[in-house]
């Protein structure tokens, strides 16, 4: 057990490492850091309170309080589910450090052990940014009894169990089949895309409004329940204080726990040999090679970079997708007779640019571009290309990937039939916003570099760059919102909101091309 | 070809890594860059391929400084790092391209330097394959090609022979010497003092940051073996 333990505190200070270390150092973690952290850790508790106190006013106008528990329960447990899949490889299955780990006098169960609490751990700081906010607001609402309380927070604790399982032999089945193919990471994102357009786009036909949305909820709940016996068991633990329940599903997602670690037990040694092993094996002949510019090379090189990350293009194309999604589906669905609520295309017309800006906020690569360099960044360096064609080419990556939010913004003003003026503004608007999260993310990866990383998911969703460049982004498309309450029309919030970005861009860019070049050079 | 003049780094502001290094290479030069570990070694190397930023001294190559043009610099050089970390999600073959690509080399020296060099090193079969699934030495391997592709003027290279099978170890030194016959010149560092005594026409010694010998090999050897001179320099000074 103490080997378990040295093994987990030497792995998760690694990864708390690659969070907060800041360039080549380790060690330095400025305080700003930590504050980050905190604030971060405090917004996403907040932000989860506000939506579940929201919700439960909901819910509680037609007496449905009770089930906002097992909802949000059912939430983080999809969450939990959904980005326990991609973590599968890289931590229990081809991580870097096997090598290293499995020649250690440590037993394998141990090993695997630390491997499965080190998952584990992971997912319950998440667990914890949902579901203490939901039983604070489930007690502002329905002030239910202390056995709430203390049921509540001894179930916190096996909530990710189940679902961390069942990631887990999902995740295991793609890394074994894509570890098969050559081209391994683009079927798993193919996968993984179309998982979430479902997930996206199915909710958009279900015509509900008003007592019957809450119906749906009660109706999925219900559905859940079935599909998830867990949920109902957490429900009629926490919610209704039944102790048979709790016992049973404290019960199961230990038993079940336990039986998938003797299981992963088991294959962990093989698994890990075929795929370390079983990549794909050619037997190249010389022949004729094309030949491209400088900029094409590096554009191309940057290109295949990120698609070979799946982490790397679900975290920044899932805006993208959301709005391409969003747009097609404009154009099957009635929104008037949807939402339920007159001239609701007048309010979608309004606030259509802060819908384009919010997933563009999202889809910034150069937030990470700079970091995942890592050891490879002494290849850039030496090159015969001038910094600035660096940035340039990892910045056509970034417009590549946001390319289609113009596709989407003429899509949008057709279906929502917009004047010449808002078309132009909506347009305007996108490119300048595309630009901005391309620039902005560059500079702030630059001036918060993390090049010791030892997972990309680290770099990609949870390093100082990436957190301050996607909330900064999502900051800078709210003040939209506030234009259009400040000023009489929205075309004349949007034209003054379109010159401020355009000139910010402006600025941006030329910050880039002098701090971030002298930057770049002492990197 | 090379000239290193007063050159110093220290990192944040501790003691100096290398202190004041001048030294001169001249085109055909194989010279030898030999000291203890931490001696200051890749530091300097890493300044002359302009990986790193420095602020004392200045580097010329051909003539030019690495500070004010290090565009025309790295055009005529090529850097093989000790640990050659190469873009995994690349095949072999997709890497040596990008490095045509990005030095200009023309379709024809392209595909015939890359055919002859991953020849001379075995590594022709492997090449369509991704580097995620190279060994250390065949990293190594591919890294040596890529920078020979572009016909260098000026080679630096960072324990070149580490990971190297004997054969390649073997090919890389008579690339070396051919490569100095045609003009070029060779700037490595290494811990290997046979292969340095043998090959290098010139070597400098570095200890804690300080240049304690410099000159023609059989200059600084003298009677004894490039070992005994430099373990009794490194005791002593």
């Amino acid at each position: 057990m103490k080997k378990v333990l040295r093994l987990i505190s030497v792995q998760l200070g690694a990864i708390l490492g690659d969070m907060l270390s800041i360039g080549n150092n380790r060690k330095r973690k400025p305080k700003a850091i930590y504050f980050g952290v905190l604030l971060f850790v405090l917004g996403m508790g907040s932000i989860a309170f506000f939506y579940c106190f929201m919700l439960g006013k909901g819910l509680q106008m037609y007496n449905s309080i009770d089930i906002l528990p097992a909802m949000m329960m059912a939430v983080i447990s999809m969450i939990v589910l959904l980005t326990t899949v991609f973590k599968v490889k890289g931590t229990i299955f081809g991580f870097k450090d096997y090598d290293m780990v499995m020649s250690l006098p440590v037993k394998t169960g141990s090993i695997v052990a630390s491997r499965l609490i080190l998952l584990y751990s992971i997912n319950f700081l998440f667990v914890l940014m949902i579901m203490i906010p939901m039983m604070i607001a489930y007690g502002v609402l329905a002030n239910p009894g202390y056995l709430f309380y203390l049921y509540g927070l001894l179930t916190i604790w096996f909530i990710p169990l189940v679902p961390i399982i069942l990631a887990s032999v999902l995740g295991t089945g793609i890394t074994y089949i894509a570890s098969k193919f050559r081209h391994s990471n683009l079927a798993n994102i193919i996968v993984s895309v179309i998982l979430i357009l479902a997930i996206i786009v199915l909710p958009l036909f279900v015509k509900d409004t008003g007592e019957e949305i809450v119906n749906f909820s009660r109706a999925l709940t219900e559905q859940v329940n079935s599909i998830y016996p867990l949920a109902d068991m957490y429900t009629k633990a926490v919610v209704h204080n039944n102790s048979m329940a709790l016992v049973s599903f404290l019960g199961i997602s230990v038993v079940c726990f336990l039986l998938y670690s003797l299981l992963i037990g088991k294959v962990f040694k093989k698994m890990n040999t075929v795929i370390m092993t079983g990549r794909y094996r050619t037997n190249y002949k010389m022949g004729e090679l094309k030949q491209t510019t400088p900029f094409q090379a590096l554009y191309k090189k940057e290109l295949a970079r990120y698609f070979s990350s799946t982490i790397y293009v679900l975290n920044t194309g899932v805006g993208i997708i959301m709005l391409i999604a969003g747009a097609v589906a404009l154009l099957f669905v009635d929104l008037e007779q949807m939402l339920g609520v007159p001239q609701a295309l007048d309010m979608i017309r309004k606030v259509s640019p802060i819908f384009i800006s919010f997933c563009l906020a999202t889809s910034s690569t150069t937030m990470a571009s700079i970091s995942l360099e890592g050891k490879n960044l002494w290849v850039i360096k030496s090159l015969p290309v001038s910094t600035k064609v660096i940035f340039l080419s990892k910045m056509a990556v970034n417009f590549t990937i946001t390319a289609p939010s113009v596709i989407a913004a003429v899509l949008i003003s057709i279906v929502l039939e917009l004047s010449m003026i808002q078309t132009l503004l909506l347009l305007g608007i996108t490119i300048g916003f595309s630009f901005f999260v391309a620039v902005f993310g560059m500079l702030v990866n630059l001036k918060l570099p993390n090049f010791n990383w030892t997972t990309e998911t680290v770099v990609v969703k949870q390093s100082a760059s990436s957190v301050v460049t996607i909330f900064s982004g999502i900051g800078i498309a709210a003040l939209q919102y506030l234009m259009l309450l400040i000023l009489p029309s929205f075309e004349l919030a949007y034209l003054i909101y379109g010159i401020l970005l355009i000139l910010t861009d402006i600025a941006l860019y030329k910050i880039l091309i002098t701090w971030g070049n002298k930057r770049f050079v002492a990197l | 070809m090379l000239k290193i003049r007063n050159f110093s780094k220290s990192y944040k502001g501790d003691k100096k890594a290398v202190d004041q290094l001048n030294l001169e290479i001249a085109n055909g030069d194989i010279f030898g860059f030999i000291g203890h570990n931490g001696a200051g070694k890749t530091t300097t190397i890493r300044a002359i391929a302009g990986v790193m930023d420095f602020e004392e001294g200045d580097i010329f190559i051909n003539g030019v400084s690495i500070k004010k043009d290090p565009v025309a610099c790295k055009k005529i050089t090529a850097y093989i790092p000790d640990n050659p970390d190469l873009y995994e999600h690349l095949t072999g073959i997709s890497y040596l391209n990008f490095i045509g690509d990005i030095y200009e080399v023309n379709k024809f020296d392209r595909e015939t330097l890359i055919e002859k060099y991953s020849d001379a090193f075995e590594l022709t079969s492997n090449l369509g394959d991704s580097i995620a699934s190279y060994s250390h030495g065949m990293k190594q391997k591919l890294a040596i090609i890529a920078a020979l592709i572009h016909r260098p003027k000026l080679l630096i290279l960072d324990e070149p022979f580490v990971g190297l099978d004997p054969k390649a170890a073997h090919t890389l030194k008579s690339i070396m010497s051919d490569l100095c016959k045609s003009g070029s010149a060779i700037f490595f560092s290494t811990h290997v003092l046979e292969v340095a005594e043998k090959l290098c026409n010139r070597i400098a010694i570095i200890k804690n940051g300080k240049l304690i010998a410099y000159g023609p090999t059989k200059e600084v050897t003298g009677d004894h073996s490039l070992e005994d001179v430099f373990l009794d320099l490194i005791d002593k000074k």
